[in-house]
């Protein structure tokens, strides 16, 4: 089986590198995919990073075609090692400088480098290497032993495939919702009989549709501050500036919520507001604090 | 150390106890209004006029932190622009949820909202820090994570985090119960972007709507 692996290396590998050489030299996005690396950095701009791209797409094909024309031949095999070894560190090097950038490894692939782009650059070496240690051209392996060749193939093309995301949308989204119907969803559902929480990001957003927050929205300023349950009651609280006729001082502007009210099972919340002067800790008389209403404006037709 | 620690903590609770009874001493006010607020995801509402003449005179500031001088944050804008952003007692941080400025760090991205001061920086009332809202398209859906797609099928991995992110599902109020999003949805992410391994931590996933 190894000896047709390694025959065959050389197919696997040219194959792979006309692919990706072809897409990255003649593709019509290689700018665009090229925009998003970590070369336009290293090149000082697009246009230069955009020629690099073309010109690592046009070494694969030529490495490809040789490859493919004299497997036998050790100079290929050592080409396709060496290619992957830089591609290797291109990866880590961007990988280290600039996690956020595309890989533009294959002509389509814009996700963040991940194990995938590793994986890929470090089967290229070992195709490579193992591209050296071809015995027979890979037609003659083929002629000679035609299933484990097919077998070979396949498997081969089936990792490939895997470890590139161009294609996710085909096999690996489906495979995803099949298991999420098998297996139903990861995501705990919480205990049935209404025990959950109600969380904090619920209550702000009923007490930001309330009339209360209206009403109080000239004097606060900040956003949510801090939070806290206390005996039923959530407390949720913001800081602003209260002016009157002593002059603009700074305050805590405390609004008090059910703790299991939201915006489902409260249309009309009760809400509680106080205004406390953050230097003297006294309350504020905030009686006059009217919800300005906005006047509904007239409908068109 | 753990003295300081637990008298610190005791006086939090003091005062959290002092302001719960203010709280609970206002006025009441019922009814529900179709105005939104100035939270978390209101750092991306479109301006709109207010009703305080001071907020109009709102200083707006984003970029990346590129020094942290005691409360004094410096921060590097999208467009060449300088920043210095003043935190006081006052200013709110939000960091995945309402935290303090401890927890900011140099690189973090952030918008702040606040005043502009005669010696050039701003006090800032508000500061929203790594905070981001992309329209993705659910992928795949792992106990921790949400495999995500956004703009020209880019992935992005949003973690969920216990007890912190929630779901909202057709307009409905915001929940913890995350069982019910589904792969192919289009969904609203709001959250906090992680540079160290560019991932998002999601506050908020909006789908169905």
């Amino acid at each position: 089986m190894i000896s047709v692996l390694t025959s065959l290396a050389p197919l696997l590998c040219g194959g792979l590198l006309a692919v990706t050489g072809a897409a990255k030299l003649f593709g019509r996005r290689t700018a665009q995919l090229a925009a998003n690396t970590v070369l336009v950095r290293v090149l000082g701009n697009g246009h230069r990073a955009t020629a690099a791209l073309r010109t690592v797409g046009a070494a694969e094909v030529l490495i490809a075609a040789a490859l493919l024309a004299a497997p036998e031949a050790a100079a290929p095999g050592v080409a396709t090692a060496l290619l992957g070894a830089g591609f290797t560190g291109y990866l880590a090097y961007a990988r280290a400088t600039a996690p956020e950038s595309s890989c533009g490894c294959s002509a389509r692939d814009e996700g963040p480098i991940g194990w995938r782009s590793f994986t890929r650059a470090g089967l290229v070496v070992l195709g490579g290497l193992a591209a050296v240690a071809a015995d027979r051209t890979w037609w003659s392996r083929i002629d000679g032993d035609p299933l484990p060749s097919a077998v070979v193939v396949v498997v081969a093309a089936a990792v490939l495939l895997a470890l590139s995301s161009d294609l996710d949308q085909r096999w690996l989204v489906p495979l995803r919702k099949l298991r999420l119907r098998l297996f139903g969803t990861p995501l705990g559902r919480p205990p049935r009989g209404g025990d959950a929480r109600v969380p904090v990001a619920a209550s702000v957003e009923l007490l930001e549709n309330s009339l209360a927050w209206q009403a109080a929205s000239p004097v606060v300023r900040s956003a949510l501050l801090d939070h806290w349950d206390d005996e039923g009651w959530r407390i949720l609280r913001f800081t602003g500036v209260y002016e009157d006729k002593r002059g603009a001082r700074p305050v805590n502007v405390l609004f008090a919520l059910d703790l299991t009210a939201t915006i489902d099972n409260a249309p009309a919340p009760a809400v509680r507001v106080s205004v406390v002067d953050d230097i003297t800790e006294e309350p504020i008389d905030v009686g006059h604090l009217t919800p300005v209403l906005r006047p509904v404006l007239p409908l068109a037709g | 150390m753990s003295h300081d620690h637990e008298s610190a903590g005791r006086g939090r609770l003091d005062r959290r106890r002092f302001l719960t009874t203010a709280a609970l001493g206002g006025a009441t006010i019922v009814g529900a209004t179709a105005l939104g607020g100035i939270d978390a995801d209101a750092a991306f509402a479109a301006p709109m006029p207010s009703l305080d003449p001071a907020i109009s005179k709102s200083a707006f500031a984003e970029g990346r932190i590129t020094a942290i001088n005691g409360s004094v944050l410096e921060v590097a804008g999208s467009y060449g622009d300088q920043h210095l952003i003043q935190l006081t007692n006052a200013t709110s941080v939000w960091k995945l949820r309402p935290t303090t400025a401890e927890e900011i760090k140099v690189g973090d991205g952030l918008y702040a909202r606040g005043v502009d001061m005669p010696d050039g920086t701003i006090a800032a009332d508000a500061v929203w820090v790594n905070i981001v809202n992309l329209f993705c398209t659910v992928q795949g859906i792992a106990k921790d994570r949400l495999h995500l797609t956004h703009g020209n099928n880019h992935a992005v991995v949003g973690r969920i985090v216990a007890e912190t992110t929630t779901a909202s599902y057709l307009g409905g109020a915001l929940t913890s119960d995350l069982s019910r999003v589904r792969i192919g949805q289009s969904a609203q992410v709001l959250g906090a972007w992680r540079p160290d391994d560019d991932t998002v931590d999601i506050a908020r996933v909006t789908v169905g709507h």
